[in-house]
C-alpha cells in the first residue's frame, strides 16, 4: 500500500483485546487513524475508552492483535523487540504522567540517559542534554535530583529527555495529569513550541477538554473505537 | 555511578559479600591448615550455600526494585542487551567492592600486627614470621573470589531472564492503578 509522504503514523483496522479477570475487554475496535507529520493530536475520551492502548500500539510498546501500524513508512505491528527499541530511540520521545525519572540520577543525567547506550561521546551527550534542558527552561536545575524538583519541573525534565534525540514524534500519556494549572500551561506551551519549532509530531492522550486549543486534530474515543476526528 | 547511588541496597549487599568472602576464605585456610577438617568443610559449604543464595537474591531484588526504571529505559529505546549490561555491572561491581574491602582489611591486619610485634619485641620475646601473622593468606581469598564470580554469572543469567520479562508497558501504568 503506498503511503502518503506526509503521513507519520497510520493505524489500519487495528484491534486489541485484553483478558481481565476472565472477561475479554475490547480495548481497540477496528481503529483507523492517520497522523500527518507536524500534527498536534489530542486523543480524548473517558477513562477506559482505549486511548492509552492506542498510544501504546502506535509507539510499538504494545502490539495489536490484528491490523497494521505504519510508522514512518514501516509496519511495526509485527516487528521484533530489538527493532522497536531502535525505532523508539531514534524516532520517538515519551512523556509520562508519573514523569518516570530515575530517582538516583540528577536532571541532566536523566536527560542524558537516553543516549548512554549510543556511540556518542560523553561530551556530546552532555552538550545535547544541556541544550535540551535549556529548551525547557530547566538548565538551572540540572544538578538537582527528582526529589528536589516540583511536579512541573519533573515533567519539564521528562520533556527534555523526550527531545534530546530530536525525535520525529513525541507521545505523551496524560502529561499534565499530575500538575497544577500553571505547570500544565507551561508544559503544554512547551509541547506546542516543540511542535512548531522542531516540526515534531505530538500525540497527547488526555481526558481534559481544556487542552483542545493546543491541537490541530482532536480524536475522540469511546469503548475502544474512534467516534469523531475533528 | 548508578549502583553507588543505590546506597542502602549497595552497602548492605557489599558488606554481606565482604563477610561471606572472609568466611569462605577463612574456611579454605582452615582446610589447608587442616586444624579441624570436619569443622572447616562444614563451614566452607555453609558459606558457599549462603553465597549462592545471596547472589541470586541480589539479582532478583535489583530487577524487582527497578522494574519501573527498566520499563522506562525500554520505552526510551534501551534494548534488553543495554539493560543487561547495566544490571551485570551492578552485580559485578558490588562483588568486586566486597573483594577489595576484604583484601584491604587483611593487609591492614597483617601490617598492624607486624608493626605491633616489631615495636614491642620484649612483650612477646619470640621471633615472628609474617606468614604466621596473616589471618587468611591471599590464595584462599583469590580462590573464594573466583567461586563468587561464578555465582555472579549465575545471578546475571537470572537477572537477564527477569529483564526479558519486564514489559515496557509497565512504565505507563499509573501509580496506584
Amino acid at each position: 500500500m503506498p503511503v502518503d509522504k506526509d503521513t507519520m503514523i497510520e493505524a489500519i483496522d487495528v484491534n486489541k483485546e485484553y483478558r481481565r479477570a476472565g472477561a475479554i475487554i475490547r480495548a481497540l475496535a477496528d481503529v483507523n487513524l492517520t497522523i500527518k507529520s507536524g500534527d498536534f493530536v489530542l486523543v480524548q475520551g473517558p477513562t477506559g475508552c482505549g486511548k492509552s492502548t492506542l498510544l501504546n500500539v502506535l509507539s510499538g510498546i504494545d502490539l495489536p492483535d490484528s491490523g497494521k501500524i505504519i510508522f514512518d513508512g514501516e509496519n511495526i505491528a509485527r516487528a521484533q523487540e530489538a527493532r522497536l527499541s531502535k525505532l523508539r530511540r531514534q524516532k520517538i520521545g515519551f512523556v509520562f504522567q508519573d514523569f518516570n525519572l530515575i530517582p538516583t540520577l540528577t536532571a541532566i543525567e536523566n536527560v542524558a540517559a537516553l543516549l548512554w547506550p549510543t556511540v556518542l561521546r560523553d561530551k556530546e551527550i552532555e552538550n545535547r542534554a544541556i541544550a535540551a534542558l535549556r529548551d525547557v527552561n530547566l538548565l538551572e536545575r540540572k544538578d538537582h535530583y527528582p526529589v528536589q524538583m516540583s511536579g512541573g519541573e519533573k515533567q519539564r525534565c521528562g520533556l527534555a529527555r523526550a527531545i534530546i534525540h530530536r525525535p520525529r514524534v513525541i507521545l505523551a500519556d496524560e502529561p499534565t495529569g499530575n500538575l497544577d494549572p500553571e505547570s500544565e500551561k507551561q508544559v503544554m506551551d512547551l509541547l506546542k513550541h516543540i511542535n512548531k519549532d522542531m516540526e515534531t509530531t505530538i500525540i497527547v492522550v488526555t481526558h481534559r477538554g481544556s487542552l483542545a486549543s493546543y491541537a490541530n486534530k482532536i480524536v475522540k474515543m469511546e469503548k475502544g473505537a474512534i467516534i469523531k476526528i475533528q | 555511578m548508578m549502583v553507588l547511588r543505590e546506597k542502602k541496597q549497595f552497602t548492605v549487599f557489599c558488606l554481606m559479600y565482604t563477610f561471606l568472602i572472609f568466611w569462605t576464605s577463612y574456611s579454605i585456610e582452615l582446610v589447608i591448615k587442616t586444624q579441624s577438617l570436619w569443622f572447616a568443610n562444614t563451614s566452607f559449604f555453609i558459606a558457599l550455600f549462603i553465597g549462592i543464595f545471596l547472589s541470586l537474591l541480589y539479582a532478583w531484588l535489583i530487577v524487582k526494585r527497578n522494574s519501573k526504571t527498566i520499563a522506562t529505559l525500554k520505552c526510551i529505546g534501551w534494548t534488553n542487551k543495554d539493560i543487561n549490561s547495566l544490571i551485570s555491572g551492578f552485580i559485578l561491581f558490588t562483588t568486586f567492592m566486597g573483594f577489595f574491602i576484604i583484601v584491604e582489611v587483611l593487609f591492614h591486619y597483617v601490617a598492624f600486627l607486624g608493626y605491633f610485634y616489631a615495636t614491642n619485641p620484649t612483650v612477646f620475646g619470640t621471633p615472628y614470621y609474617i606468614e604466621n601473622l596473616a589471618l587468611v593468606n591471599l590464595l584462599p581469598v583469590f580462590v573464594t573470589f573466583t567461586i563468587f564470580l561464578f555465582f555472579q554469572i549465575l545471578a546475571i543469567l537470572l537477572a537477564n531472564r527477569k529483564i526479558l520479562k519486564v514489559r515496557p508497558i509497565i512504565a505507563l501504568k499509573k501509580v496506584g492503578a
